[in-house]
Formats: structure tokens, C-alpha cells, sequence
């Protein structure tokens, strides 16, 4: 089967933080298009792939990108030697197929590609190919998940409104502390008692969001700081290098930082 | 051999130039006296041998010059009192350099330089420090006579925030600064230029450890504690010398300067250690104790728990901290036993695990502080455990001075701030007197809210208006001006006096009308900012286009002809841009039209609607205002800076902005781009609303500030930043074209029309 290769064959490791496994399989139940929002690096991919996982299904993911253009997602012709072949995108391998289609930072678009995927996220739920002339109703395991992430969002990079309101949406947070704590430790394999510090160095860096810094640390950092000290790195050097070096640039917001490690520690 | 020549072709000299001040001081028998006396000091010391002659010869030049018996017998007196370290070549200096002041600014100058100089050569220790100030001293007379005495005068006081060479640069800033007025020069060196006190005092105000760390103490306070506070720099009298300690006041934490014997990262250490205490202070000290009729004592001692209670409560989620502060805690067991010493011990026993104490004192507070650990969220246990050890420091009768009392070690703060003086102020025995002499800052009615105040913009307002409101703004810079009658550039001819623009504490009354919004957001739209745009089917360029190849190939294959025109070429979008505003505020601004609209309401209106616009866009816009009354104040207002966003704040700000005075719009223009240069972006433009043509009430050739604002337009065209003018009303505008170039000077006659050919500008600007 084509969809094969995008079966999830282990279990993701991923851990609730509210009811959100229970509310994404009610929404996968009707086929509602589901959005998630939430900072960078909480967790938006790992929970879409453990669902798949979960509901037995495909997960196709496109990280969206602002050259994407409709063609890249519903496919295009080309040559062989015998004339013209139609490719499918990745969207109409999904629609066609049954899969879970996830398009990642859907923001990062231009909003002329994204109107593909209205005649998908309605009670329609077909995607036509204007150049095939084909029109694809949809297999009825496909569903459509988008990701986005309110925190840098201007005037300009946002969804249409038409686009926001066909969606479901799970607001996506960082987890509470000793979940945090839980999920670093898992993913890095480390001393909780290290994982505890680091997540305190992130949640103290998060106050500082808007103050100096776009966005606080994330879990992911927290993960990749996690591993660096697994491998035996101190906990100075792998913060410097995991958390303050890459969110900052500012000498001052970093000294700032330091000193929150310095504290924690 | 050799050295017994010298001396004697010295000596022999010295006989020689000794003859003739003899001979020059016959008659004058008092000086002749007290010139012998001096001769005879010096010799005896060895480094003068072979220098004695050309002191001979000073001093007979200075007798010459003819400046009054006084001043050569006070050089005489100097002379018999030089400090043997010193260099014989610095007194010759001194000698020559007293010459020059008296033939050049009179002898009383002379006299008094003389008069000072015992005092100040501690200051100037070394023979460079001398040299450059008499090197200025020189350039001084030479170009303002009239002014040496003026800094003669003050010649202490000045050593006191400079050195010799912060001086030298001041002097000559000044001379050059008074383009050859004297009345302006006199001003400069009596202190009374604005700008002269900056020289002056700027330097060692602006440098000090407080200001290079507030912004990440601000940050690390924010970060560690969730508390938004502002930070502010306490003044402290110079005498007596009292340490300092931070303060803590409703919503502000006071710091120091500087902390005296601290430099380097060891003050960063110590402000960062009390910022860390005044952040636990600020979490865990949640209630104010009342004083009653606590004495000073157990005033200190009840402070004393309650800042090891918050630390400890700190250290249980922090414990890096203990890091930052342990290291100021140095008191040891071998100390005297009295009770400041004891409380220091108290301190580390209670933060130090590692300490030990043999003191009885030390240990049951210990102990005491131990037991209590399980309530350690409760600030009652520092009125219990304080209270108790205060009855036994009284059992065993040890004196407690409350007027030398300093909280110990010096991250502490003064704890002013945990106790609650009640409505009494008139029973001044029982309070503890702490001898920090910080401002007292004022206690905000709202006191408990203000702390996470931020988010309530009235009180933000309130605070920001608070520190700003200089009626005249700070010096902070000077510009040179054009002379294009004279053909050259005056240096430092204007000053600029900066301030931000008063808030007004009245409503809201800038925000925007439906229209103006929706306009702004439309702009916004089409200007689709950031992205990056992508040509298809071009003949060269990155990429292959896909789908222009395929149809290609299929024209190919069916025989026909076609361009191949296959690649994609990625380019630019539309720029990222960084404007500012300036807005002229001069008097004329304040005329209405016959709707009853000023130019000024206009310009607040535009301002409103076009950083809406910008903002929204994502670009950096900063709103600045001019206005001018001589030289020496050209006023510049900001009202909206870059970092700042159009909050109720700026808009506030643009509500009470009023005209008033002059339009010298060339140094607007260049303070304006100094702005802009410091801006990262791919395009830089300076928008200028007017309503006339630059006049100021110390220029009456109509052309002189035209023509010195069109050079400065060149010259920020030169420096990559676009200068554009909008000349509103009916009024004279024929010298806009001028200055910025007729496609740059843009004509708005209808004033209701300026927001929209603003937002239009900036659409153009943007492609």
C-alpha cells in the first residue's frame, strides 16, 4: 500500500497534559478539521503522531513554507517518456488514500495556497484538480490537522478567517511543571532532579517573554539540554548552549539568563 | 669625575643666573629675603643641582612680568613648600604656566591659581596630569581671557568630578562651543550653559555601575521573581560618608550608583545579590510589621530574621543563589563580641550551613530559626525569634548603637520597607534610625497593587510622567550648523534639549476613529510586508519552475517553438522600513483653519493613524516633535521611540503635546537621523510634518536656517536615510522645495487630506 511508509510503527512517547487525546479522537470520530496552536516546541507534532498512532491511520506531514505553492500540495504533471504523468501532492495522496494530513506552521503559507484546502475542511470534503480535471472525494479515513503558532504572528502572517473558523482548535501550552519535569526526563533519560532544574530554568525564562525574548524556553530546549548533560556536558555549558545562546542575541538578555541558571542551579 | 663637572658647570651657571635675580631684586628687599629662603630650601635637596639655575631664571621672568610682589611671593612660598616627590620640571611649569595666566587674564588670576595649587597637586599626581591641564590653561587664556578666572576659581571644585584630561576636553569643548562670544563663553565656564554641565558632569553620571547593569537587573528581577519593578538610582550625600544600602519602596527598588570599594564583576556580583534578596523581599515579605513600641533594637533584629526567613524560603527553589550571596557574609567566630558583630555572625550562621559558631547568642538563634523551618512561610516567626533575641543580647547587657547601625553584608537592603511607622510620626524615640541617607522616594497611593501594576496603563502613565516632565529636557548632544553666507560649518553651534513628552493623566483621547483604523489595517494589507516575492518563468534565476518546464517540454514534443523560460528567481519583497516622524511643534502650529482644526491636531491625528499603519506592518516607527528658541535650546521631544509601542502611554503623549517657539529645522533633522542610523533597516526615512519655513528668534537672514537644513537633508541623503516633508496649510511653503527637493517636499494644503498622503507615502515606500 502507498500509505504504508507513513504508518507510525512504534508508539510515540507522549504524555496528556488535559483531555486532549479524548477531544482529537471525538474530533477524528465526525472528520473535523483540527487545528493546534501553541508556542514552538511544546509538543504540537509529537501529539499529532501519537494520535496517528493511536487511530491506526497515515500521517502525512508538509512543513509549510512560504514558497509553497497549491501545485506542492495537490500535485502536478510530468514527463516520462511516454508523454505526461500526473503526481499526486501530498494532500491528494492523503485525501485520496485515507490518511491523517498534518500541515505544520500552516501560517508560514501564503494565504493564495492555503485556499486549497477550504472544499476540504466542509461537509464537501472533496479537494478538486483544477489542472486534471478531476475532483477527489475524500476516502473516508482522511482528515485534515493544521499547526500554528500564535506567538509571532503579525498583521500579516495570519490565517484568513475563513480559514480559522472550518477548524477545531486545541490550545497547546507548556505543561505544568511536574509534567514537564516527567516529559524531560523520559525523552532526554535523565535524573528527574536534573529535569526539575532545567524546567525551572525554562519557566523562569518564559516571564521574560516580550521582555527581551520572543518566546521562553521551550520543552524541546529543554530536551536538547537534557541530552547534551546525559552525555555527560555540565549543566552551565549545556544551558549556554542549548538555552541562552540560541534564544538570544542580546548581551544583556543573556546575562539575564545566565544568572536565572546560576540561580536555579 | 664626570658627575663633579656637571656639578660644577651647574653651579657655575647657577652663580651666574643667581647674580642676575639678585641683581633684578635689588630694591625689593622683602622678595629678595623670601628668594633666598626658597633658593636655600631647594639646594639642599639633590634632584634640584642641576635645575636651580632655570628656577633662577623663572623666577626672575615671572619678577619681570610685572604681576604684583603677592604673586611672586606666593610662588616663592610654593616653591620653599614642594613636596619633595614631586618633579623640579613641574614646579618650572607651574611657574611658567602663572606667567602666562597673569599677562593674559591679569594677576588675580594669577595670584589665585597660585593660591590653589597646594590644595589641587594631590589631584594631578602625575607630571602628564599637570602638563595637560596647563596646556589647556593656555589654550584658555590665549582664547578667552575674560573666562580664566572663572576656572581658576572653581579650579578645586572642578578636580573633584574629572581629572586633568576631562577638563582639558571640557575647556576646549567649551571654547569651541562658544564660536568667539564671549558673553557665551563666560556662561560655558560659570557653569551656567546646560551644555557645560553635561561636559562636565555627564561623563561620570552616565558610566556609573547602576546604569550598565539596570536593564538586566530589571530583567533577572522579572525573570526570577515574575515581578515587574522599576529599578531607580538612589542619591546619596557625599558627607559624612554613610555606606550604602539598597532601598526598597513601593514598587521601586532604589540602588546606589555604585557601592564604594566594589568594582568591576565584583559590583556586578554585589548588585546582582541584592536585586537577588530584594526579589525575595518582594515575594516573601508579604505583610509590614507593625513598629509599635519596638526599640531600635529588636527593630534590627526582627529585620535581621526576616531577611534570613525570605532567603531561605529563595534558597528552597533557587539554591544557586546561595552562590551569590554567600561571599558578602564575612564575619568569623573571632570577632569582637558586640552586638553588630554578633548580629553579622547571626547572619551567616543562618544562611551557611558550613559555618560554625562557638557563641551561645549565634546558636540559639540558630536553633530557634531551625525549629521554626516548617513555618518558614510565615513572616510571624521573624517577630518571634527577632523579639526573643533581642531580651537576651539585653540579659547580657551589651550595647546596641542604633545611629551606626548598617544592615550587614552590604547586598542587604536598609529594611525600611518591612515595617509599618504607623500614622505617629511625631515619636521619633522609637524608630530605629538607619543612617542611609537615600531619597526618600514617595509612597504611591496604591501601594500593594503597584508591584504587577504594569499592565493597568493609568498607573504605568502615571509612573512614566512621574520620572519624565524636565521642563527642558537634558542636553544631550550638539550640532554644527551652516553658515552658507560664510561658507563654513559652525561646530557645536546648537544644542539639543531632550526629554520625553509629558504624559497627560487625561483619558485616552487619541484613540482612533473607525475610519483611520480600517484605513491603516487596508494599507497594512497591500503592502503585504516581509515576504519574499517569487517571479515564475524567468529566463534565468535559482530554481527550476517546475511547471514551466513541463509545459516546455510539451511545446517541445509537439513540435512548436518556445522561449525557455523556465526558472524561478526569488527577490525581495517589499522592504523592511524604520521611519520617524518629526513633527514640528513650533507656535504657528497652534493656527487654526476655518473648521477650527490646528495644524498641531492634524499632525497628532496623522501620527495616530500612521504608526497604527507601521506597526501593524511590522516596521519601526518612532514620532519625535521639534521645537527651537535660540540655539541653545532646540527642543526635541519624544513622544514615541522605536522600542515603545503606540500604547496609551505615547498616545497620552501626543494628546498633550502644545506649540510653542521656533522652527530651527536643521538640527532637528540631524538629531533625527542620529536616531535613524542607529536602526537596522533596508530603508531608513525621516518624515517630517511642518507648516512653514525654518525661523528661529536668534537668525533674522530668512535664508541661513534654510539653507542649513537643506545641507543637513544632504547630508542624511549621504548616510543612506530619505528625508521627506509634508508642508500643511496655505502658508509659506516656497523653501520646502529647496531643502528637500521638490519630489520630497510634498504639498498637503487641505489639512484633513495629511493621514491619508502619509499612509500613502509609506505604501510607496514600501514597493
Amino acid at each position: 500500500m502507498l500509505l504504508d511508509q507513513y504508518l507510525i510503527p512504534d508508539e510515540p512517547y507522549y504524555r496528556p497534559l488535559k483531555d486532549e487525546v479524548e477531544l482529537f479522537s471525538a474530533a477524528y470520530a465526525s472528520r473535523m478539521p483540527v487545528m493546534l496552536k501553541g508556542p514552538t516546541g511544546c509538543g504540537k507534532t509529537r501529539f499529532i503522531e501519537y494520535m496517528a498512532w493511536r487511530l491506526g491511520r497515515s500521517l502525512i506531514t508538509v512543513a509549510c513554507h512560504e514558497d509553497m505553492t497549491a501545485a506542492d500540495l495537490v500535485g502536478r504533471w510530468l514527463l516520462d517518456p511516454e508523454g505526461t504523468v500526473w503526481s499526486d501532492g501530498p494532500l491528494s495522496t492523503a485525501v485520496r488514500h485515507g490518511a491523517i494530513c498534518y500541515l505544520d506552521e500552516i501560517v508560514e503559507a501564503r494565504q493564495d495556497t492555503t485556499v486549497v484546502i477550504h472544499p476540504l475542511t466542509d461537509d464537501r470534503r472533496v479537494l478538486p484538480l483544477e489542472k486534471r480535471g478531476e475532483l477527489i472525494h475524500a476516502h473516508s479515513d482522511f482528515q485534515l490537522v493544521i499547526s500554528y503558532n500564535p506567538g509571532y504572528q503579525s498583521a500579516i502572517k495570519d490565517l484568513k478567517e475563513s480559514t480559522k473558523q472550518r477548524f477545531a482548535a486545541l490550545d497547546f501550552g507548556y505543561p505544568d511543571h511536574s509534567a514537564e519535569v516527567e516529559v524531560v526526563a523520559r525523552e532526554a533519560g535523565i535524573d528527574p532532579r536534573i529535569a526539575d532544574l532545567l524546567v525551572k530554568v525554562a519557566s523562569h525564562s518564559r516571564q521574560l517573554k516580550g521582555q527581551g525574548l520572543d518566546e521562553g524556553a521551550s520543552t524541546r530546549m529543554l530536551v536538547n539540554a537534557g541530552r547534551l548533560i546525559g552525555c555527560g556536558i555540565d549543566l552551565k555549558g549545556a544551558c549556554e548552549t542549548t538555552i541562552v545562546v540560541p534564544l538570544t542575541d542580546d548581551p544583556d538578555t543573556r546575562n539575564t539568563l545566565r544568572d536565572v541558571i546560576s540561580a536555579c542551579a | 669625575m664626570t658627575r663633579v663637572t656637571v656639578a660644577r658647570i651647574s653651579s657655575l651657571q647657577g652663580i651666574r643666573s643667581g647674580r642676575r635675580l639678585a641683581a633684578r631684586l635689588r630694591g625689593h628687599e622683602h622678595v629678595f629675603k623670601a628668594a633666598q629662603a626658597a633658593q636655600a630650601s631647594l639646594q639642599r635637596r639633590p634632584e634640584w643641582i642641576h635645575r636651580l639655575a632655570a628656577w633662577d631664571d623663572a623666577v626672575h621672568d615671572l619678577f619681570e612680568a610685572n604681576l604684583g610682589d603677592a604673586v611672586v611671593l606666593n610662588f616663592l612660598r610654593l616653591s620653599e613648600q614642594w613636596p619633595a616627590q614631586r618633579a623640579a620640571d613641574d614646579l618650572l611649569a607651574v611657574c611658567l604656566t602663572v606667567r602666562e595666566i597673569g599677562c593674559g587674564a591679569g594677576s588675580r588670576v594669577a595670584h589665585a591659581l597660585l593660591a590653589v595649587m597646594p590644595r589641587i597637586l594631590s589631584r594631578l599626581a602625575t607630571a602628564d596630569a599637570l602638563m595637560t591641564l596647563f596646556a589647556a590653561f593656555r589654550q584658555l587664556v590665549e582664547a578667552a581671557p575674560e573666562s580664566t578666572g572663572l576656572v581658576v576659581g572653581r579650579l578645586e571644585q572642578l578636580l573633584r568630578h574629572g581629572d586633568a584630561a576631562d577638563i582639558s576636553a571640557w575647556i576646549s569643548a567649551g571654547l569651541r562651543a562658544a564660536g568667539g562670544r564671549a558673553a557665551r563663553r563666560r556662561a560655558y565656564f560659570a557653569l551656567d550653559d546646560a551644555l557645560s554641565v553635561r561636559l562636565l558632569f555627564g561623563r561620570s553620571g552616565a558610566g556609573d555601575d547602576f546604569s550598565r547593569l539596570e536593564k538586566r537587573l530589571a530583567a533577572t528581577t522579572l525573570a526570577l521573581w515574575n515581578r515587574r519593578v522599576r529599578f531607580r538610582k538612589l542619591a546619596f550625600a557625599q558627607l559624612p560618608p554613610v555606606p550604602r544600602r539598597t532601598s526598597l519602596a513601593a514598587g521601586f527598588i532604589g540602588m546606589p550608583g555604585g557601592f564604594p570599594g566594589f568594582e568591576g564583576d565584583r559590583s556586578d556580583k554585589l548588585y546582582l545579590a541584592a536585586s537577588a534578596h530584594a526579589g525575595a523581599h518582594l515575594v516573601h515579605s508579604s505583610v509590614r510589621f507593625p513598629v509599635g513600641r519596638l526599640k531600635p533594637l529588636q527593630l534590627a533584629l526582627v529585620s535581621l530574621i526576616e531577611d534570613a526567613r525570605v532567603e531561605t524560603l529563595a534558597l528552597r527553589d533557587m539554591p544557586g543563589l546561595r552562590r551569590l550571596w554567600l561571599p558578602f557574609h564575612t564575619a568569623a567566630p573571632s570577632s569582637q563580641a558586640t552586638v553588630a558583630a554578633l548580629m553579622m555572625r547571626l547572619s551567616r550562621a543562618l544562611i551557611d550551613p558550613g559555618y560554625e559558631d562557638p557563641d551561645a547568642w549565634v546558636a540559639k538563634g540558630r536553633v530557634s530559626f531551625a525549629a521554626a523551618a516548617d513555618r518558614c512561610s510565615d513572616p510571624a516567626i521573624s517577630r518571634e525569634i527577632g523579639g526573643l533575641l533581642g531580651n537576651d543580647i539585653g540579659q547580657m547587657r551589651l550595647q546596641f548603637n542604633a545611629k551606626s547601625y548598617v544592615v550587614e553584608p552590604v547586598y542587604r537592603d536598609d529594611n525600611l520597607a518591612l515595617w509599618d511607622f504607623g500614622d505617629q510620626p511625631d515619636e521619633p524615640t522609637e524608630e530605629i534610625e538607619l543612617p542611609v541617607d537615600s531619597v526618600r522616594l514617595e509612597r504611591r497611593e496604591e501601594t500593594g497593587a503597584a508591584l504587577d501594576d504594569t499592565a493597568r496603563p493609568d498607573q504605568t502613565m502615571r509612573a512614566r510622567a512621574r520620572s519624565v516632565n524636565l521642563l527642558d529636557g537634558f542636553p544631550v548632544a550638539t550640532y554644527p550648523e551652516w553658515d552658507y553666507a560664510a561658507r563654513i560649518e559652525r561646530p557645536d553651534w546648537t544644542t539639543i534639549l531632550e526629554a520625553d513628552a509629558a504624559a497627560s493623566a487625561a483619558p485616552d483621547m487619541m484613540s482612533l476613529d473607525d475610519d483611520a483604523a480600517r484605513r491603516a489595517t487596508t494599507v497594512t494589507r497591500d503592502a503585504s510586508i516581509g515576504r519574499r516575492v517569487r517571479y515564475k518563468g524567468q529566463r534565468d534565476g535559482d530554481s527550476l519552475d517546475i511547471d514551466a518546464a513541463i509545459a516546455l517540454t510539451i511545446e517541445r514534443r509537439v513540435g512548436r517553438a518556445a522561449e525557455p523560460r523556465v526558472y524561478l528567481r526569488d527577490a525581495p519583497g517589499p522592504r523592511d522600513l524604520a521611519i520617524l516622524l518629526l513633527l514640528d511643534l513650533s507656535q504657528s502650529t497652534a493656527d487654526r483653519d476655518r473648521q477650527g482644526r490646528s495644524v498641531l491636531d492634524v499632525e497628532r491625528k496623522a501620527a495616530a493613524i500612521m504608526t497604527a499603519a507601521v506597526e501593524a506592518a511590522g516596521d519601526a516607527i518612532a514620532v519625535h516633535g521639534f521645537s527651537s528658541d535660540g540655539r541653545e535650546h532646540v527642543r526635541y521631544l519624544h513622544i514615541k521611540s522605536f522600542e515603545e509601542r503606540m500604547d496609551a502611554v505615547a498616545r497620552s503623549r501626543l494628546a498633550s503635546l502644545a506649540s510653542s517657539h521656533s522652527t530651527r529645522l536643521g538640527s532637528a533633522l540631524r538629531h533625527a537621523g542620529s536616531y535613524l542610523a542607529m536602526q537596522r533597516a533596508f530603508r531608513k526615512a525621516l518624515l517630517v510634518l511642518t507648516d512653514g519655513e525654518p525661523s528661529d528668534v536668534d537668525v533674522s537672514d530668512p535664508h541661513y536656517l534654510a539653507e542649513d537644513a537643506r545641507r543637513a537633508v544632504q547630508q542624511l541623503r549621504r548616510g543612506g536615510i530619505d528625508t521627506f516633508a509634508f508642508g500643511i496649510g496655505g502658508g509659506p511653503l516656497s523653501q520646502l522645495d529647496r531643502i528637500f527637493g521638490e519630489r520630497r517636499a510634498l504639498r498637503v494644503s487641505r489639512i484633513e487630506v495629511l493621514p491619508r498622503r502619509l499612509v500613502q507615502l509609506y505604501g510607496e515606500l514600501k514597493k
